[in-house]
């Protein structure tokens, strides 16, 4: 029973992070029609910039907002800067084609991921650091028992909840988040009832690397902090996206959660080292039963 | 010219193109050290799996994050084969072929069904999981401190032929036949009809499917035949001593991506300049941080820097690569 309410506790903790990667792909798929491979590494450097903060002794909570600000920044940087004017080019030959049209892009952010890897290990070289969490990781205690579960787990998924809330009340309440919802299902339409698609889609990649940025914030003190530590959060959220359904928000949260328990009661009541099969069996059979995802919808492809 | 006639030309072109590629080897071979030997034996080994992205990627379309899981089944393959059941190196190259080639057809019939990103992410996964079965199956596969395998000596015929030959020599003459077939049936492949039907699923699958294509079937044998090139290509970078999950790490398959599309994805050239450069520009990039002085913190990940800025800059600017440049060149000194 200990060891039930252990993986269930750590697995939602764990879920709510992957949630956040997750929702950070499918925002910018649903913008851009791009799968971001650099989003860790996004997120990466701006913990680095966080960890950096804190070491000249900044305050926790400043060291936060300044990372996913610059979370924020880096996000909207890589549409403007390589994205956008990758995908408006539409003159050039190697793009004509169908499959390089999706292609190009994914090779365009292993590249980004790259530089930034490099980047972070000259900078920062690349020893193993740790990183701060402003709450302790112990577990918590009534009278003398321990309960299964960490204030810090509390903590992640407060954290988390509240941002899930927030983006909800953005895209249910708010005239942008309206708009953006727009853009993804129809951009030509959209384009002609007076909003600029290009804006819309620069502010969902921004939103995209603040979550993830967000989602480095809080593993990293689990995990530690290293150029490569979140590549394997990347490949954990692209799998709660297609499991979710990377058209959906809802989905790709709910992904998310899914694969924080399986990878948790794997952890728990198999070994560790059988998760990154578990992760590709658990994909296969997500791409062989329901391809679109369980909140996704299925692709309707015009001739 | 009737249709014959041209297939003809086509085959004595790549015959000779293989020959030719067989020769420059050996001829810079000649030049080298023992040292830059080992890695014209790594290059002659990496093309085999560059060549497979640019059928894969290049001609059909397709890409894959995984091609080095995928060299890490040939290897094994091929070490088990060696080690546990006592096979010859050549008849255990030969074999990972067909067991990666398997292994491909399984990976190929749930690729069919994915496009662009999932196919990407999958394969991304893949690449990640596979070096870990060694681990979880650790009896079988030795786990971390792998099978040891080597090219083994170089045979009585050959020394009396042409002399005394060094490890790293031996390892270019056993590597070499195979990336010449590999080149040989890669243009074949590409100039012929099968060839034509990649090109057209890659370029618009809608007119390919109207034109009496089966889709599907045509990504599944692309998959079949990248997966045969790159297990060969794993098997033959195992036997430089070590089949083991470090081998093949992710960013094996990465770097095989990059050496791909630096040099132009859809062009047998580029391909081959892709794989000289991702091998010798970090050996390149030591020799100027040593002459300047620059710390090793620095220096470590200088290569990973121009790779991955090369890599951002052919995709930007010239999205068809060194070969896609050259052509453009070409052409205009015409006009």
């Amino acid at each position: 029973m200990t060891s039930f309410l252990t993986a269930f506790f750590s697995g939602t903790a764990q879920g709510a992070i992957y949630a956040l990667v997750s929702l950070g792909l499918v925002l910018v798929w649903r913008g851009a029609g791009i799968v971001n491979f650099a989003q860790m590494g996004q997120a990466m450097f701006t913990t680095y910039i966080a960890s950096q903060l804190i070491q000249h002794s900044y305050s926790y909570w400043s060291a936060f907002v300044i990372a996913l600000i610059s979370g924020a920044a880096l996000g909207a940087l890589v549409d403007l800067g390589l994205m956008r004017p990758l995908t408006s080019r539409k003159n050039s030959q190697l793009l004509n084609s169908q499959s390089m049209r999706t292609t190009i892009p994914v090779i365009a952010s292993l590249g980004i991921l790259g530089v930034l890897k490099a980047l972070a290990g000259i900078f920062w070289a690349g020893e193993e650091r740790g990183f701060p969490s402003p709450v302790a990781p112990n577990a918590i205690k009534i009278g003398s028992t321990n309960l299964a579960i960490t204030g810090f787990d509390l903590f992640v998924i407060g954290v988390v909840f509240l941002t899930l809330v927030l983006t909800t009340i953005f895209f249910t309440k708010t005239g942008m988040g309206l708009a953006m919802r727009a853009s993804a299902l129809n951009p030509e339409v959209t384009r002609l009832s007076g909003i600029k698609v290009g804006s819309v889609r620069t502010l969902g990649w921004a939103i995209s690397g603040t979550a993830s940025s967000l989602a480095g914030l809080l593993v990293t003190p689990r995990t530690n902090l290293s150029p490569n530590t979140l590549d394997l959060l990347l490949i954990v959220g692209f799998t709660a996206a297609v499991v979710g359904g990377l058209t959906s928000l809802a989905g790709s949260v709910l992904g998310g959660f899914i694969l924080g328990y399986v990878i948790s009661f794997v952890n728990v009541y198999s070994a560790p080292e059988n998760v990154f099969i578990a992760i590709l069996i658990f994909l296969l059979l997500a791409l062989f039963i329901r391809p679109q995802g369980i909140l996704g919808s299925k692709e309707v492809r015009r001739v | 010219m009737s249709k014959r006639r041209e297939h003809k030309i086509i085959g004595l072109r790549s015959t000779l193109l293989s020959i030719a590629l067989f020769l420059f080897f050996i001829l810079l071979s000649q030049q080298f050290d023992p040292y830059n030997q080992s890695q014209l034996a790594n290059i002659a080994t990496l093309l085999i799996a560059v060549l497979s992205i640019t059928l894969l990627t290049g001609a059909s379309g397709q890409i894959s994050l995984g091609q080095g899981a995928i060299m890490a089944v040939g290897g094994y393959g091929s070490a088990l084969l060696v080690t546990r059941l006592g096979f010859s190196m050549w008849i255990s190259f030969i074999l990972a072929i067909f067991i990666s080639a398997l292994f491909g057809l399984f990976l190929g019939l749930a690729a069919a069904r994915l496009s662009g990103p999932y196919l990407a992410g999958t394969t991304l996964v893949m690449a990640l999981a596979i070096p870990s079965i060694a681990v979880r199956f650790e009896s079988f596969f030795s786990g971390d401190v792998g099978l040891s395998v080597d090219y083994g000596m170089p045979p009585v015929w050959l020394t009396n032929l042409v002399g005394e030959i060094s490890i790293e020599e031996w390892s270019l003459y056993v590597v070499l036949p195979f990336t010449a077939a590999a080149l040989f049936a890669v243009l074949n492949l590409s100039n012929t009809r099968t060839g034509r039907t990649w090109r057209a699923v890659r370029d618009n699958e809608v007119s390919a499917a109207l034109s009496g294509i089966n889709i599907q079937r045509t990504k599944v044998i692309v998959f079949v035949c990248a997966s045969g090139l790159a297990g060969l290509a794993g098997a033959l970078y195992g036997f430089r001593g070590l089949v083991a999950p470090s081998v093949y790490p992710t960013d094996l398959s990465l770097t095989l991506l990059t050496a791909a599309v630096i040099g132009g994805l859809r062009s047998i050239g580029g391909a081959i300049f892709g794989t000289f450069a991702i091998v010798f520009l970090p050996d390149l990039i030591e020799k100027i941080t040593k002459n300047l002085a620059i710390p090793e913190t620095i220096g470590n990940y200088l290569p990973a820097l121009t790779i991955g800025t090369l890599l951002l800059l052919t995709v930007i600017l010239n999205p068809r690569g060194a070969a896609g440049a050259l052509e453009h060149i070409r052409h205009r000194k015409k006009h």
